[in-house]
């Protein structure tokens, strides 16, 4: 369902050029859970930009859910972001001056939905991350672990079909981390896809399938065992 | 539509967006109540003096050597002057619409002084001056040459003729049951000196511009005996400005027991007569231009200071599906928000500004539909400074969410 | 340390240098349109006549129509009649007593082809240079003789004496007016009380009179007033003896009075005088005199025009706008950098070093601001000097002296202070910990 053919991606900047993707080809089924690993600047973050729509690619081929995204105008990609895909970042992003309420709203306010549909929808995600009883804290009177917790619940509040997360446990200490991976897996569980890069090995191998980045291309398919090897 | 989030964010982050909004709240106030005095001040700039502005002058003769004869003077002027070639007629008399200085009466219903009596303008004229003021004889008629009274302060004659024309105002001021049959009624000057209205004008000012009876005037039928004196001139339309001149130094060489002083244009008195109020127009005009700059910049120093802190935000707004005309709405309708505020803090300040100035200065109050319509000025002043940094706003890359710091 | 601030203050405006600039004009328009109309408010409700002005009195006795006040509320009216004013005159009850009145006058100069000419005039008596501190340039007032015996003198305003006379000393020569021949006692030398006090009742800015002749000799020359004349009864017959006889206003009397006593004791005489007047059937109103000094007698007339004062209070809530934008801008770019604020700060910045840090910037604009406000304020009076060019007095009221001058100086500091500090103070405010936890 997420299908990409020979994608790349280059940077211009005044002095240099950087390939931060090489005639990327990767396909995601339906249901997956992977992880993405790889050095630092290896484009794993651009990767996850360009699945997200949130970047252009400046060559080949993405599909998304069967719908060819080279095309589309702003507008279009706003709105398959809005309705198909969830971010969690690394440094959370919450919006300082809205409380977990109107944090989760905010996509929820992009699509037409009757005010009684979205107290649903937020109540539901909210509980379903633990902070019931933090509708109306603001993010910084919340711990790191509850954030990136609110940030999930944002980005499940539209129940979108992929779920893209840059490091969603870099800014956690391992405890905290637990928790949020748990939370993905349930997920996952439930039928939601999701693509996470991490950095950290014992996570990335609970993942189903395990990609590893290098210098903008997929340096080797069976990753896993790559993981295995290098851990070993 | 998304009134509630932005409203509570802008809560938390009071005192920025309370500045602004007191700002236009302030602007708001001296806008509406600068625009009712310019509009106070245009309504009695308009109003017309009845007489033919366009081509009257005037000027005074001083007679000045104990030998100079006034009356024969004058008679002789008039004749030269009524046969001066562009000249459409002259008259001798005291004083003009809007020249700021003249001779008020009092006239009553009943004789008595204890009866209350009601303040006219007084023009003495003959009976060219219905013809030189080209004022509008609507009842009635002129003075006839045999009813023109000649007065001399020494001989202790009488001291006034028996007739008068008076004005429609000042019927209406006399007989506010029946102005409309004036003519051939008595009023009392002086107390009890009995004189009989035989004319009404439509119009012709006092020549005190601020005076609330300034549309009372009458003409009196008389040439006074003395030695300096005022002519009105009725140019020929389009003769006006070549004609004095040559008056002034027809008149000058006639006699030179006298000095011929202060040839003016009725255009000139009126502009003089209303410096004070056109200039004060200016000068609210241009306070409120620049302060409605001054705060339309600001607005937009201060959107683009909100969008620059809040580029993070906006890229993460951006990476959750909203559009780039969501964003730029985003930022409008915050402004619109603000403003609202300001606005409506706006009207109560300008309704008490004014209240304050109405009671300390007699100003007229307020006309309802001003407040609305500073308003609406406002409220698109806020839209088009927020413009450009909002549409700025919608520049921001959705990648910010996961590359900015 | 606080050139390293000055130099991160600079900076920062250089980083903004429209935004800066917009601040900096919004104070210096704000001080420019406030300082304009407080100097001609200033210029206006000054005193005319600062060592003098509460040791003279205008007299106003209530000579009016029994059926209506002069003015409303029970006012009297503001000049009185020749009957009263020779009277109080003559009796000589203050230390000095002055009646006058505006005359207008041709001047017939001798030399040949110079043409006569009108002079504005002030029938007066003698006491009136020195009561009014009236400046001599050659020769002196003419003496109580004069007055007495309707002498023809003259006193010549400089720019009069000027045209006759090149500006010599003409003191003993002749000059003749309407006719008459008057000998010249004395050249005043500049005067221009502002606002004109002495006589308030036509163009209370306007220029003073350019000759000045004895009261006597206008009465018995028979000249009416070219100021204001007001008659509330009908005058019996036409004559001039019927007019100085009538109850019409037209002159101006004031008294030099020291101390409260004399003030009352004055007041006491002033009542008693109308009293015996009434006893001869004159004044029908009940007892309503009145004696104002200078200064109270200019705001009984409300010489500041009340433009002025719409004008005044609009200017200060247009400073009011223009502080509230300054304010609003800075606080706006220190919170933008809250983030480096907090970072500062819980690297070990103190609150003061951080309120150095941004005073200096705040401050600096400020400053600027003020100064470039002063600048506002010349152009501004410049402005109203156009606008009000046909007035010949506007010249006056455009005038900066050093007190205005300074107040605007103050007024610069204390807005630039004012805008610089609540920002500051937000900054100082931002704690080292809040800012770092969340963005
Ligand atoms: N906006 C940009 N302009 C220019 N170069 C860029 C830009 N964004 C990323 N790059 C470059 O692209 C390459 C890939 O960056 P990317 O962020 O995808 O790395 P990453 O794998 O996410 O690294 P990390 O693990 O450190 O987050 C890097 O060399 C980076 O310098
Ligand atoms: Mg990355």
């Amino acid at each position: 369902m997420l299908n990409m053919k020979d994608v790349s991606k280059i940077y211009r900047t005044e002095s240099v050029e950087t390939h931060a993707l090489r005639e990327f080809s990767f396909d995601v089924d339906e249901g997956e859970f992977i992880s993405v690993t790889g050095p630092s600047g290896s484009g794993k973050t651009t990767f996850l930009n360009i699945a997200g729509l949130l970047e252009e690619f400046s060559g080949g081929t993405y599909e998304l859910d069967g719908c060819n995204v080279t095309n589309l105008n702003d507008r279009e990609r706003s709105r398959l972001r809005n309705e198909k895909i969830g971010f969690i970042f690394q440094s959370f992003n919450l919006i300082p001056e809205l409380d977990v309420f109107d944090n989760v709203d905010v996509p929820l306010r992009y699509r037409k939905f009757s005010s009684a549909e979205r107290r649903k929808r937020i109540d539901r995600v909210i509980d379903l991350v633990g902070l019931g009883s933090r509708a109306h804290h603001l993010p910084s009177q919340l711990s790191g672990g509850q954030q990136q917790r609110v940030a999930i619940a944002r980005a499940l509040a539209g129940e979108p079909r992929f779920l893209l997360a840059d490091e969603p446990t870099g800014n956690l200490d391992s405890q905290m981390a637990e928790s949020v991976m748990e939370l993905l897996e349930d997920i996952n569980r439930n039928g939601t896809t999701i693509i996470m890069v991490t950095h950290e090995k014992n996570l990335a191998k609970r993942a189903r399938r395990n990609i590893f980045m290098r210098d903008g291309c997929v340096s080797n398919n069976d990753s896993a065992l790559h993981l295995a090897a290098s851990s070993a | 539509m998304e009134i509630g989030p932005i409203w509570r964010a802008m809560s938390r982050n009071k005192t920025s967006y309370l500045l602004i909004a007191m700002q236009i709240a302030v602007t708001m106030a001296i806008m509406v109540n600068a625009f009712s005095i310019i509009q106070e001040r245009s309504r009695m700039m308009a109003r017309p003096s009845g007489v033919d502005e366009d081509n009257i002058f005037y000027l005074s003769s001083i007679g000045f050597l104990p030998e100079f004869d006034g009356r024969s003077a004058s008679e002789e002027d008039l004749d030269a002057l009524r046969r001066f070639p562009g000249v459409a007629n002259a008259i001798m008399t005291n004083t003009v619409p809007l020249q700021g200085g003249g001779w008020s009466q009092g006239l009553r219903t009943e004789p008595g002084e204890e009866i209350e009596s009601i303040g006219v303008a007084v023009y003495f004229v003959d009976e060219h001056g219905i013809d030189t003021f080209d004022v509008n004889l609507t009842q009635g008629r002129n003075f006839a040459p045999t009813e023109i009274m000649m007065f001399d302060p020494d001989a202790n004659g009488a001291r006034w003729p028996d007739k008068i024309i008076i004005t429609q105002a000042m019927a209406e001021a006399l007989f506010p049951d029946s102005p409309n049959d004036a003519i051939g009624r008595t009023v009392y000057i002086e107390d009890d000196l009995p004189i009989t209205i035989i004319g009404v004008l439509q119009r012709m000012q006092a020549a005190w511009k601020e005076w609330s009876g300034v549309e009372r005037a009458m003409l009196v039928p008389m040439k006074r005996k003395q030695n300096s004196f005022r002519y009105v001139i009725r140019a020929e339309p389009g003769y006006r400005d070549e004609l004095m001149p040559q008056i002034e130094k027809m008149l000058a060489e006639k006699n030179t027991g006298r000095i011929i002083r202060g040839m003016t244009t009725m255009t000139e008195t009126r502009e003089r007569s209303y410096l004070e109020d056109s200039a004060m127009i200016k000068l609210l005009v241009f306070i409120v231009g620049v302060l409605t700059a001054i705060t339309g910049l600001g607005i937009v120093g201060l959107a683009s200071f909100s969008v620059a802190r809040r580029s993070k935000q906006i890229g993460v707004r951006r990476a959750l599906g909203a559009t780039r005309p969501a964003i730029l709405r985003y930022f409008m309708l915050e402004n619109f928000l603000i403003s609202s505020v300001g606005v409506v803090g706006g009207a109560l300040l300008a309704v008490g500004l004014n209240v304050w100035m109405v009671h300390a200065f007699d100003l007229t109050p307020i006309a309802w539909y001003v407040i609305p319509t500073a308003m609406l000025i406002l409220w698109l002043v806020g839209q088009l400074a927020v413009f450009g940094p909002a549409r700025r706003a919608t520049l921001v890359s959705p990648a910010v969410a996961t590359r900015a710091v | 340390m606080i050139s390293y601030y000055a130099k991160l203050g600079l900076l920062s405006i250089r980083q903004n240098p429209v935004l800066s600039a917009l601040m900096v004009a919004a104070i210096a328009t704000g001080i420019g349109a406030c300082m304009t109309i407080v100097n001609i408010d200033y210029v206006m409700s000054g005193n005319p006549i600062p060592h003098r002005s509460s040791l003279l009195y205008h007299v106003q006795l209530d000579s009016w129509d029994p059926y209506e006040a002069a003015e409303e509320p029970n006012e009297p009216p503001d000049q009185v009649t020749y009957l009263d004013g020779t009277a109080l005159l003559k009796a000589g009850k203050a230390r000095r007593q002055v009646l006058s009145y505006r005359t207008g006058r041709v001047i017939q100069p001798d030399g040949d082809g110079q043409l006569p000419f009108q002079v504005s005039s002030r029938s007066t008596s003698a006491d009136f240079f020195s009561m009014f501190d009236v400046p001599f340039l050659y020769g002196s007032a003419w003496d109580k003789a004069a007055d007495d015996s309707a002498a023809y003198v003259v006193v010549l305003g400089r720019e009069v004496n000027e045209q006759l006379f090149g500006g010599q000393d003409p003191v003993g020569r002749n000059v003749v007016m309407n006719g008459d021949t008057y000998r010249v006692t004395g050249v005043l030398d500049n005067w221009q009380p502002t606002p004109k006090f002495y006589d308030v009742s036509n163009q209370s800015f306007g220029e003073v009179e350019e000759v000045y002749f004895p009261l006597s000799v206008s009465i018995a020359e028979e000249l009416s007033s070219s100021g204001n004349t007001n008659c509330w009864k009908p005058v019996p017959e036409t004559t001039w003896q019927a007019f100085l006889n009538s109850e019409c206003v037209w002159m101006q009397l004031w008294v030099e009075l020291h101390g409260e006593t004399e003030r009352s004791d004055y007041l006491a005489y002033l009542d008693a005088y109308v009293e015996s007047q009434k006893a001869i059937g004159r004044f029908p109103r009940p007892l309503n005199n009145r004696l104002y000094n200078v200064m109270e007698w200019m705001q009984n007339q409300e010489v500041v025009e009340s433009d002025v004062k719409v004008l005044l209070g609009l200017a200060v809530l247009f400073l009011v706008v223009c502080l509230l934008n300054t304010i609003g801008l800075l606080l706006a770019k220190i919170m933008r950098r809250a983030g480096d604020i907090g970072l500062r700060r819980a690297l070990g910045a103190s609150r003061n070093a951080v309120f150095a840090q941004y005073i200096v910037e705040a401050g600096l604009i400020g400053i600027v601001g003020g100064v470039a406000g002063i600048g506002m304020t010349m152009l501004g009076l410049q402005g109203i000097r156009i606008l009000y060019g046909e007035f010949d007095f506007i010249d006056r009221l455009v005038h900066l002296d050093w007190i205005m001058m300074s107040t605007a100086i103050i007024l610069a500091i204390v807005s630039a202070l004012a805008a610089a500090l609540y920002p500051t103070w937000r900054a100082c405010g931002i704690h080292p910990a809040s800012q770092l936890k969340s963005l």
